[in-house]
């Protein structure tokens, strides 16, 4: 069957985090129709579809979804797939609603399973697995995750339209607060030292970067450290809705462990959790769990690394 | 006055999960609790009724079943929720919608809504705790025809206009949107309060209304997906240090962690 599979995502930039999935669905024969934006790389993104819709302006995540449709209906599209952001997840699911869809969020993987398609997903914040399968004649929307699939190149010339009519937005922008980067690659370190509520102070938080320095680790975060607090920059915070980590070895200091916070971890070789509450749900995900006050622990530990190393 | 319906969703507790010895979560022995980020959505529209009157009312789809096993256990939720200040709790429950997707929850969703009228806000969490899909804020604003804006880490009402701050992952984005809309709350927007013994005593006669299938207009092409769910093998040692010998136990840790081959001094 020759299909129009739509690959979607307001960023150009990751468009082609989906492409994988877009061309295994489309059984490698059926058209690849991008809608995105445009940036000044595009090109090269674009160079894997068929045909290109694009729009040079920023859109809100409500005329996203009305052009979607749009192209969709118009190509008669079997399946929409966008790499995993907030604003794609809401703007496929918008779509899927109005088209009676049903919609696989950040899809882990996918086989086939004669006229079935089973895709997983993460669930139950990362300490499960969901499967779920879909017959092939269904249209059905996709989000993937970033940097999960392979990368692959097409190298096709495609037609790339510029859309000129974009519907109005029901709501408006009112501003952007930019956050501080702090520049540290997290997902590349072999040593990630994690600080969440457990510490008092922003100052305090010495107390684990000393650490990190004293076994060449970099210091990521809980979202309440990032986000609430401002503590530290976003670009440090590890969690399922944001930075998902692999490290050597990763080491919670006065992180209780909620599931959003987990499932960013979960693939670490080597877990370590500092807790003074015994009970706190860390621990289960953990090889060596320490029982203590980090304001105690922290500082003898860092002592003992720099000793052992004289 | 701002009237508000809060989309709460009766999800697995994720501490009291059966897992059976495959490895697949036996949701049907699963004990229940309201998903984590729906108490904040609960909690900021019982803040904003404080500050500008109003009603408050909380919907919720029972996809936990079967419903026989599970009746008693959702209804005690709902009930909390008339207990932290809800005016009036709706909960579908029926077989039909045991483990379905977030397609048939919306549709659930949308028909009780429309039986009830207009609301100004659509409150709901950010995703749940169990499936994590983030498909119903915008689903149920694709169903209703109204805007959606998600991932709400403040909300702020001045004079005429009100602002919404969206928690993204490279910053704070912020918006200025008209009801009726459909807003999806972080936990970070509050602090969820707990109801008072007297709350808990008056909710028993607040009013708890349930819906079947053939209560509601549902109408959808797509068929009903099969899907489960298992726990991920979590192999972890275990090994905990307690007591007060920090300088032993920092010792040994170290030690560890070079055996391991992830330490390297």
């Amino acid at each position: 069957m020759t299909s129009n599979i739509i690959v979607f995502s307001e960023d150009s930039k990751i468009i082609n985090d989906a492409l994988h999935v877009a061309y295994s669905l489309s059984e490698k024969t059926g058209n690849l129709i991008a809608l995105t934006n445009s940036d000044e790389n595009a090109e090269e993104y674009f160079r894997n579809f068929d045909e290109v819709y694009v729009t040079k302006k920023d859109l809100m995540p409500d005329q996203w979804a009305s052009l979607l449709r749009k192209v969709f209906l118009e190509k008669n599209a079997n399946y929409v797939i966008a790499p995993h952001t907030v604003n794609n997840n809401d703007i496929l699911s918008f779509l899927s609603a109005k088209e009676g869809m049903h919609m696989v969020s950040n899809a882990l993987s996918f086989q086939e399973k004669g006229d079935y398609y089973v895709f997983s997903r993460q669930v139950i914040g990362g300490r499960g697995i969901s499967y779920i399968e879909i017959s092939k004649n269904e249209k059905i929307a996709l989000t993937v995750p970033l940097k999960v699939y392979p990368k692959i190149n097409l190298n096709k010339s495609p037609l790339v339209k510029e859309i000129t009519e974009i519907p109005n937005s029901k709501i408006n922008f009112a501003g952007f607060e930019e956050r501080k980067r702090s520049g540290v690659n997290i997902e590349n370190a072999d040593i990630v030292i994690g600080v969440g509520r457990g510490f008092k102070n922003k100052e305090d938080l010495k107390l684990a970067q000393e650490l990190a320095d004293a076994i060449n680790g970099v210091v990521g975060c809980s979202r309440p450290i990032a986000a609430d607090y401002g503590w530290l920059p976003n670009d440090l915070w590890i969690g399922i809705s944001s930075k998902i980590i692999k490290p050597k070895l990763y080491i919670a200091v006065g992180i209780s462990g909620a599931p959003q916070h987990v499932s960013g971890i979960m693939d670490s070789k080597v877990i370590v959790a500092i807790n003074k509450d015994k009970n706190a749900s860390i621990f289960k995900y953990a090889d060596y769990g320490v029982v203590a006050d980090l304001y105690q622990f922290l500082p003898i530990l860092t002592k003992k690394i720099k000793e052992m190393k004289k | 006055m701002v009237n508000i319906a809060v989309l709460a969703k009766i999800s697995l507790n994720l501490n009291l999960l059966k897992i059976e010895s495959n490895g697949k979560i036996n949701t049907a022995e699963s004990p229940l609790a309201i998903s984590e980020y729906d108490k904040n959505a609960l909690e900021e529209a019982l803040r904003i009724r404080e500050k500008f009157g109003g009603k408050v009312i909380c919907i919720s789809v029972l996809t936990w079943g079967p419903v026989n096993k599970k009746l008693q256990d959702a209804e005690r939720i709902m009930r909390e929720t008339l207990a932290l200040g809800v005016d009036e709790a709706h909960l579908v429950v029926d077989d039909y919608f045991d483990s379905c997707s977030p397609l048939e929850t919306s549709l659930a969703i949308a028909s009780v809504l429309r039986k009830l009228g207009n609301f100004d806000l659509y409150l709901c969490g950010e995703s749940s705790m169990d499936v994590s899909s983030a498909q119903i804020p915008a689903r149920i604003a694709s169903i209703l025809d109204i805007p959606f804006i998600t991932y709400v880490a403040k909300i702020r009402i001045e004079e005429n206009k009100i602002f919404f701050h969206r928690e993204l992952p490279n910053g704070v984005q912020i918006i200025e949107a008209q009801p009726p809309l459909v807003v999806s709350v972080t936990g970070e927007i509050n602090q969820p309060r707990l109801p008072t013994f007297k709350q808990i005593l008056q909710s028993k006669n607040k009013p708890l209304i349930k819906y079947t299938l053939k209560d509601l207009q549902i109408e959808t092409k797509a068929g009903k997906l099969n899907q489960w769910m298992e726990v991920r093998p979590v192999i972890r040692k275990n090994i905990i240090y307690e007591g007060s010998k920090l300088e032993e136990i920092a010792q040994d840790l170290i030690n560890n962690l070079i055996q391991e081959g992830v330490l390297k001094i």
